[in-house]
């Protein structure tokens, strides 16, 4: 297995339940076409993403890590 | 902003995830590992176009190994717990929209650089009381492994001190070893 050649990315999504998620809905209803490459975890308020999940995110081995709110 | 469900969880949000962004550039991760997005509930277009555009730029970074970096993800980690990393980060919005008790605004700028000093603060003493977990050691010792200057790390000490998180050990030779508080058995 060659990693190099096809390095698909692993994301830590935190969405909104309100906006973000919704979103998410609507981009996934209206059929339009995103990267698989985030892991999605709903929230119910952006604000309630704690700085230190972030960090345990990066911990846990994804590559990045996106908040949507 | 605007569009918040809670009128301004996303600019608490952002505001938290500033502090994030600036101690993940301090431990050498880079910001670029994190975003911060604001859409509403009808943008799933925008939604795409984010996760497109951010999925893009982890590309092109390399694959995150934690493992490489398991000394500052711990620091920033015990950093961001700090309750006054925590107690300046919660009072933010506050302090500089509605004012103190005393009614009292801070402008934006100098709060920012407040936390950005107590950022920097918090992780550096966390770099050195995560190394001092290992057991006593000296100055020398400790800046090596914490790429801190040696100057720093004395200073660092001083202060970790004085909050007894870290004490003075005792000699080894004619160097002075210093020991983090209760973790240490002996």
């Amino acid at each position: 297995m060659k990693m190099d050649e096809i390095y698909e990315p692993r994301i830590l999504a935190f969405l909104c339940n309100w906006c973000a998620y919704a979103g998410a809905d609507v981009a996934g209803v209206s059929r339009l076409q995103y990267p698989s490459t985030i892991r999605v975890i709903r929230t119910m308020c952006s604000g309630r993403v704690d700085p230190i999940y972030v960090v345990q995110g990066l911990k846990s081995g994804f590559d990045s890590i996106l908040v949507c709110g | 902003m605007g569009d918040c469900h809670y009128q301004d969880g996303n600019v608490h949000l952002s505001k938290h995830m500033q502090v994030v962004e600036y101690l993940l550039d301090l431990a050498g991760i880079g910001r670029d590992r994190m975003a911060v997005r604001w859409l509403s509930a009808a943008e799933g277009r925008r939604f795409a176009e984010y996760v497109k555009e951010f999925s893009e730029t982890t590309r092109q970074l390399s694959p995150f190994d934690p493992r490489k970096f398991e000394l500052p993800l711990a620091a920033v980690w015990d950093a961001l717990t700090t309750s006054r990393l925590r107690w300046l980060m919660g009072i933010e919005l506050q302090i500089i929209e509605k004012g103190n008790v005393f009614k009292e605004k801070i402008q934006e700028k100098d709060y920012w650089h407040l936390l950005q000093k107590a950022a920097e603060d918090e992780y550096h003493n966390a770099l050195v009381l995560e190394v001092l977990k290992e057991g006593a050691q000296s100055v020398r010792e400790i800046a090596l492994k914490t790429g801190l200057p040696v100057y720093s790390v004395s200073l660092r000490l001083g202060e970790l001190e004085r909050r007894h998180k870290a004490k003075f050990r005792g000699y080894d030779g004619n160097i002075s070893l210093f020991s983090s508080m209760g973790t240490e058995a002996a």
